[in-house]
């Protein structure tokens, strides 16, 4: 290590001049950063003392988005690029009749989610991009299906968000069933900030809420606004990618990427404005400011917001009893810092974080098995199960 | 006489001011103007600016710094600037694998963007043309066209 050069006196203006541009550059971005905003609390820890090892269940996977646990021991997989796979003892099988994906930037086959009553009625609901309807590019699309032979039959389309777009970034794509019996979606706003986010009448930037079926129930908040999108639920989202129901109240909570900074945590209300754009903890990739606001009246603040972005994807509660130690926590999993984060939730606060299988990869979902598993799924790697010690 | 000096110096240094700025607004490209419509490498670089906000600067960052270990830098890296065909490759259908990008070994996977050939030319013009980067040869629809997908 050289000792940095001190500041030397009678330096040339050219000099002087260079000198101020490179100080100003990081400083700029310093103050489009808004006043009062706190970096990670509390500080993410790693644990010395690994309490868990780590054994790949289904190796060689490229982006796998939803993971499904069917009776008997199989898995349903999908793959960003419009695969599903059908994963049953130790063999992969390619599923048939996959609905087509719109293959462009953040699109492709993405969540998958099965009916509560699934062993009765055999619904699987997946999310994808697609260009059903008019219009060029695409936007997402939830549909239910059933497995049959390795095939999805019985295909009904339940819900597809307008206009197209060929915007390649924000299709949401997280399926959650609701102790009311009903599944709720997220689709991102399409990188259409400026329309989508906080207007009911546009798709896009919103949690929506339909009954099994896809029909729209009566108690929906905005059912009675003319013009309104029936099915949404909550608004002012950007791109949620986690959702998961919370075993002890059955709220519904969701996460979703911010900008440059301003990941957020949220638990969705009915008819609750979430204030993107309009309030956010988070600047534009470039630097420059978004909004001087981090909370407005009639918008909610996130239960909990990352500066600078973990870009949080797949989102679990632990409810087994295989690891006692993280029971009630809430998992996260971090695409830019590949590991998965352990957030203890104490007075409706985070009162720790820590860092579970540290630089594993992109963790782009997580679920808890039915066997009390903690199964991570990682680009470039596969399904990866948590064992604990 | 005086006079006449005096209008001639300020008409040297107006020149002189003109040429800097000129130098200046040209600075993120590296593209020297020398007529006033757009030459169609100019065109497909701003074309291909817009692509890139959209589908790369998630990753490889607004500057094209990229992000440590995780996503590989653009500026000034060395596989771009000397992997032509590869880098095209690599838009075009996505990579995977391991890649050493000045010095450093990357081993992250980029899904293909669905970018048409015309979109992936554009955005290669201007990642080659941005942050320092210079590229004089341009990428043209018909060279993106032939890149065909890698079998391994």
């Amino acid at each position: 290590m050289t000792e940095p050069k001190p500041f030397v006196p009678g330096w040339g203006p050219v000099k002087v001049i260079f000198m101020a541009c490179l100080l100003g550059t990081p400083m700029f971005w310093a103050c489009a950063q808004q006043k009062g905003v706190k970096e990670n609390t509390p500080e993410i820890v790693t644990p010395g003392k690994q309490t868990y090892t780590t054994e790949t269940v289904v190796p060689g996977l490229d982006i796998p988005w939803g993971m499904a646990f069917l009776p008997g021991g199989s898995m349903l997989i999908s793959e960003k690029s419009g695969t599903l796979i059908h994963f049953k003892d130790g063999k992969k099988t390619n599923v048939k009749d996959v609905p087509e994906v719109y293959f462009r930037g953040q699109g492709g086959l993405m969540d998958l989610e099965l009916h509560p009553r699934y062993a009765e009625n055999g619904w699987i609901y997946l999310s994808y991009s697609s260009q059903e309807g008019t219009g060029k590019g695409g936007n997402t699309a939830i549909l239910r299906a059933k497995l049959e032979d390795d095939r999805l039959v019985d295909q009904q389309l339940l819900y597809k968000g307008v206009p197209n777009t060929t915007r390649g970034p924000h299709f949401g794509s997280r399926l959650e069933f609701g102790d009311d019996g009903m599944l709720y979606f997220s689709i991102g706003d399409r990188y259409n900030r400026d329309e989508n986010p906080q207007d009911v009448t546009r798709d896009g930037g919103k949690i929506y809420r339909v009954r099994d079926d896809g029909t729209v129930p009566d108690d929906n908040p905005f059912v009675n606004q003319a013009d309104a999108k029936k099915a949404i639920f909550s608004y002012g989202h950007r791109n949620p990618q986690g959702m998961a129901k919370h075993p002890d109240t059955g709220e519904i909570w969701v996460h979703e990427h911010g900008p440059r900074g301003g990941d957020e945590i949220n638990i969705v209300a009915k008819g609750k404005n979430y204030g993107w754009p309009k309030i956010t903890y988070g600047i534009n990739y470039s630097g420059t400011k978004i909004t001087d606001d981090t909370a407005l009246p009639g918008m909610e603040q996130p239960f909990y917001y990352w500066v600078p972005s973990i870009a949080p994807s797949g989102m679990a509660f632990v409810t087994s009893d295989l690891y006692p130690e993280w029971k009630g926590n809430l998992l996260v999993g971090s695409l830019i810092f590949q590991y998965l984060e352990r957030c203890v939730i104490e007075n409706d606060k985070i009162a720790y974080r820590e860092k579970l299988v540290p630089d594993i990869g992109r963790v782009r979902n997580v679920r808890q098995g039915p066997d009390g598993y903690i199964y991570v799924a990682v680009e470039g790697k596969g399904i990866i199960k948590i064992i604990p010690n | 006489m005086k006079e006449a000096n005096l209008l001639l110096s300020c008409l040297a240094l107006a020149f002189v001011g003109l040429v800097v700025m000129q130098s200046f607004k040209n600075r993120d490209i590296n593209v020297t103007k020398d007529h006033l419509q757009p030459s169609a490498l100019e065109a497909s670089i701003q074309r291909g600016s817009v692509i890139y906000e959209g589908f790369c600067a998630r990753c490889h960052m607004p500057s094209g710094e990229g992000v440590k270990s995780a996503f590989p830098p653009l500026a000034q890296s060395d596989y771009l600037l000397e992997k032509r065909e590869e880098s095209i490759r690599a838009v075009k259908y996505g990579q995977r694998g391991e890649i050493v990008v000045n010095g450093v070994t990357y081993n992250s996977i980029m899904s293909p963007m669905g970018l048409t050939n015309e979109e992936v030319a554009d955005v290669m013009n201007y990642i080659l043309n941005s942050w320092g980067n210079k590229s004089d040869a341009m990428v043209t629809v018909e060279e993106v066209a032939k890149v065909k997908k890698q079998t391994e």
